[in-house]
């Protein structure tokens, strides 16, 4: 049995332990907002949060991440409560097909973490391990860079809350 | 409830060429009544296909055409809303299941593609929400005792002084109640939705994982099924051995079926696990010798030893050569393409004894109903299809294959299945945009007008592979035989006596050409292709626009001045010319950077770029795209813009790296490390500036295409002094050369492998 908190929740699997984390949870735990887009950690499409890091789980064995934090894109927000991130994508409507974007979101939620007022240049490169078919790119950047303040206060207030109800 | 359909005659027509395909019409007539797609709901009423109120006066929308990214979702929702009089925010969306009600008033056939949604749609769904509208308002007359001239209506609430009820209240009324037809539709000066700018409806949707796409689908009792395919297209299984294979954890079947071996397992990895550990042996085809050289040089011998057929031609060609003051020739070459949607293709069916269901993303639901019918022997009204969000489409989820194989191992396993491509799958066994080899040869006169123009395209066509792919997925009851027989036919009428409009499209439309002459070459090695974003456009566009700045090269014009010189006859491409030549003239580029300019016309829209481009250690690197674009009316304008900004990106992609390469016929790519998609710090800035217009919509989802890679061509060679006629375009080290005022000359083919 392999364990880990997945959006706040521990849970276990019995998966065969090189199984990569993408397909557990999008198999196992029926959360499929994480997608499968190249299976070699070239696309970002897969990207979850393992202990914070924007990683991409297509190619992260399952087993690694035993006792570790893991957040995806329904944990992150939701349509009823989005993550301010994500009322930028509405906002500036950064989706076309769409696809990618959880990825996106997830990458970009890691970054305004680590970096609150990111430059033009380091979001760019933070981002460029995420790709986007469609070409979303300047309204990702736009949205990205139009919620660096909200988010993080967000998050500020989110974490407090957390810490009340433990 | 009985379906009172708007206008059928709006729904079942036309046969032509639409986007720059062959597209099939046909009538429905002489088919039984297919069963309404709209599950009722207590207290419901749909009035037509594409609108259900509910009593909590929800209003669900099912959109007819399949929303992959290109907006049509917003779109066509827009022009419903409108008339309707509720702001498109507050309906919820599905998508149509299969019926002719949905079927594409363009195509007369339930598909999508050939940027033609709006165009098709733009009248019949505005009608659809006027006439339902005055549906709602005789009901609430009726309910209310009042006249209908003393009824306004607000955002989805009937207006009656002071009072506001909301639609829902009138719906019982309004399903015992004639539709009307031909209710007047509001005038442009008085649209809310029409022409403004609003959010996506799709984007929280898509901002929060919770949008639906056929990957994500899911139903009880699924195993997961990973084929492995011949890695030549087309080879024949010879041998495999499935013993091995059946004793790793989780598999339970390994079968044999039309495309290869298929692996079913309980989870995906055990299933792909498996299908890797497989060592299935292929026959040899004529394609196993090919290589991407080989296509080259197959390409340019068809030129040099046939006449080629004919595909159009107007004055006198041949004598104007001749009486041209100068004649440029030059070769360019265009590569195959994948298409390489971030959602690789997949499907979930379960198979029931009389009836089956379907989940999958695609550009026809008809087409997956026949297919699962053809190849289950289950009845097709008894096939639900469940259409899903397309994670990128481009052309690609037109063709169908992967519904056959899904069907054959469910049928087979007897189990619902998932069957999932992988990336490699998709970039080694889908279907490709052609390559192509163009040979332009063009003449001036002495005041800079293309007095002739001949231009040759020497490769494959795409139509006999589609209809190839259509046939079975639109008639399921023709046999075999029947179908290969004419799909013989098609490739051969295709070879060798009419030029698919899909090869020649864009090689000599759009500028004033008083004397041109078009010529096909089909050279087919057998790889499978089809539609690829701007289809024949994607290839054609470069020659004829880096040729155009050639020519004004030569004829010592700047190649604005020389475009809008020579497109005098086609007002609105001359208009987006002037636009955008007058921003490229405000242009200040910062030093080390130069402009590239190119315009083209595809799927009834006209559009200009203009790229702002460096060269830096050889390397190619865009900094800006300004793309100007007459799609007529702009329904929903910041859908136009992100369609422009993503084509520019995608056309960007394959101008810088995009290439399939063929090596004993098995293409070379495999996954995004060398078949490499723009990333975002390599992403330019896009300026989109819409042509004002009331004219009825154009496509949008593809002409922003065409005019990129020779944009940014023509700005190379500003850059470097280097005509780089090959896709995708390189710089060639040992010629590296500043600015320099070097003209373009008289360029021989150039048979050496380098286009």
């Amino acid at each position: 049995m392999i364990k880990f908190t997945l959006n706040g929740k521990t849970v276990e699997t019995s998966e065969d332990p090189n199984t990569p984390l993408l397909w557990v949870v999008r198999e196992t735990f029926n959360l499929t907002g994480s997608k499968f887009g190249c299976g070699a950690g070239l696309c970002g499409a897969c990207t979850m949060h393992i202990d914070g890091m924007a990683s991409r789980t297509c190619i992260m064995p399952v087993a690694a991440v035993a006792g570790k934090n893991i957040t995806t894109i329904e944990g992150l927000g939701t349509p009823d409560e989005p993550h301010p991130l994500q009322a930028a994508w509405v906002e500036h409507s950064v989706p076309q097909c769409g696809y990618c974007q959880s990825g996106q979101i997830m990458s970009a939620a890691a970054l305004l973490e680590q970096n609150p007022n990111p430059t033009e240049a380091e979001v760019e490169s933070a981002m460029a391990g995420n790709l986007c078919r469609c070409g979303c790119y300047p309204r990702i950047k736009s949205a990205i860079l139009a919620t660096a303040g909200p988010a993080l206060a967000y998050n500020a207030a989110k974490r407090t809350g957390s810490e009340a109800e433990a | 409830m009985n379906p009172l359909n708007l206008s059928r005659r709006q729904f079942l027509k036309n046969t032509g060429i639409v986007g720059g395909g062959l597209v099939i019409g046909f009538s429905l007539s002489g088919c039984s009544t297919p069963p309404w797609p709209i599950a009722e709901v207590e207290g419901g009423y749909s009035p037509n296909a594409f609108l259900q109120f509910t009593p909590d006066n929800a209003i669900r929308f099912f959109c007819p055409r399949d929303e992959m990214g290109q907006g049509v979702m917003t779109g066509l929702l827009t022009l419903i809303a409108e008339e309707l009089d509720v702001d498109p925010q507050r309906f919820t969306l599905d998508f149509g299941s299969v019926h002719p009600d949905y079927n594409n008033p363009g195509m007369g056939v339930q598909a999508t593609g050939g940027s033609n949604a709006m165009r098709a749609h733009y009248h019949q769904l505005r009608q659809v929400g006027a006439d339902t509208r005055s549906l709602i308002v005789a009901a609430a007359a009726h309910d209310l005792g009042i006249n209908k001239d003393q009824i306004t209506t607000e955002n989805g609430e009937i207006l009656v002084d002071d009072e506001r009820y909301p639609y829902s209240d009138f719906i019982a009324t309004a399903a015992g109640m004639e539709l009307p037809e031909n209710s007047p539709l509001k005038a442009h000066s008085t649209f809310k939705y029409i022409g403004k700018d609003a959010p996506r409806v799709d984007a929280l949707a898509k901002a929060t994982g919770t949008a639906p796409f056929g990957i994500d689908a899911r139903v009880d009792g699924m195993h997961h099924a990973v084929v492995r395919r011949s890695p030549v297209a087309g080879a024949m299984l010879v041998s495999v051995d499935k013993q091995t294979v059946l004793s790793m954890p989780g598999v339970t079947d390994v079968l044999e079926i039309s495309s290869g071996v298929a692996v079913v397992a309980e989870k995906y990895w055990q299933a792909k696990t498996a299908a890797a550990a497989l060592d299935p042996t292929w026959s040899e085809v004529a394609l196993s010798e090919v290589s991407t050289e080989t296509v080259k040089a197959d390409y340019n011998a068809a030129m040099l030893k046939d006449e080629g057929i004919s595909a159009t031609s107007e004055g006198d060609a041949a004598s104007a050569f001749t009486a041209a003051s100068q004649v440029l020739e030059a070769d360019y070459w265009t590569p195959f393409l994948a298409h390489a949607p971030l959602e690789p293709m997949n499907a979930v069916i379960r198979l029931g004894d009389n009836e089956a269901e379907i989940w999958t993303g695609n550009q026809s639901p008809v087409g997956v109903q026949g297919l699962v019918a053809r190849f289950s022997g289950i009845e097709q009204d008894k096939i639900r299809v469940h259409n899903m969000y397309l994670g990128g489409g481009f052309g690609r989820r037109g063709t169908l294959t992967h519904i056959i194989e899904v069907t054959e191992i469910a049928k087979a396993s007897g189990k619902p299945i998932k069957l999932t491509w992988s990336r490699e799958d998709d970039i080694r066994h889908g279907l490709y945009r052609p390559a192509s080899l163009i040979r332009m040869k063009a003449g001036l006169d002495e005041q800079g007008n293309i007095h002739a123009w001949q231009a040759k395209r020497a490769g494959g066509n795409i139509s006999p592979d589609t209809l190839k792919n259509v046939f079975p997925a639109l008639f399921p009851g023709l046999g075999d035989g029947t179908l290969n027989f004419l799909a013989d036919l098609a490739e051969d009428v295709f070879a060798s006596y009419l030029a698919d409009p899909s090869s020649i499209e864009g090689l000599a439309e759009g500028y004033d050409l008083p004397n041109h002459d078009v010529q096909h070459f089909t050279v087919d090695h057998g790889l499978p292709l089809t539609f690829w974003r701007s289809v024949g456009h994607s290839n054609n566009a470069f020659p004829k626009e880096v040729m155009m700045d050639e020519l004004a090269a030569a004829a010592g014009m700047d190649p604005v001045e020389f475009r809008l010189q020579n497109t005098k006859n086609n007002p609105r491409l001359h208009n987006v010319i002037r636009v955008a030549g007058e921003r490229m003239q405000a242009m200040n580029p910062p030093e080390g950077h130069y402009l590239g300019f190119a315009a083209h016309g595809s799927f009834a829209t006209d559009v200009a770029e203009i790229a702002e481009v460096s060269v830096e250690n050889g390397k190619i690197r865009v900094h800006r795209v300004t793309c100007v674009v007459d799609c007529g009316l702009a329904v929903t304008p910041d859908v136009v813009r992100a369609q422009m900004e993503g084509g520019v990106m995608f056309a960007l992609t394959a101008a810088l790296s995009g290439r399939i390469d063929l090596r004993h016929g098995e293409v070379v790519q495999s996954n995004f490390h060398d078949y490499q998609i723009l990333r975002m710090d390599e992403a330019p800035d896009i300026d989109v500036v819409i042509i004002r217009s009331e004219d009825d919509p154009t496509g949008v989802g593809e002409p922003s295409v065409p005019p990129l890679a020779p944009a940014v061509a023509n700005a190379v060679f500003a850059a470097t002094g280097q005509r780089l006629r090959s896709l995708p375009l390189e710089l060639s080290y040992g010629r590296l050369m500043p600015n320099s005022a070097s003209t373009s000359s008289v360029c021989s083919p150039c048979l050496g492998g380098r286009w």
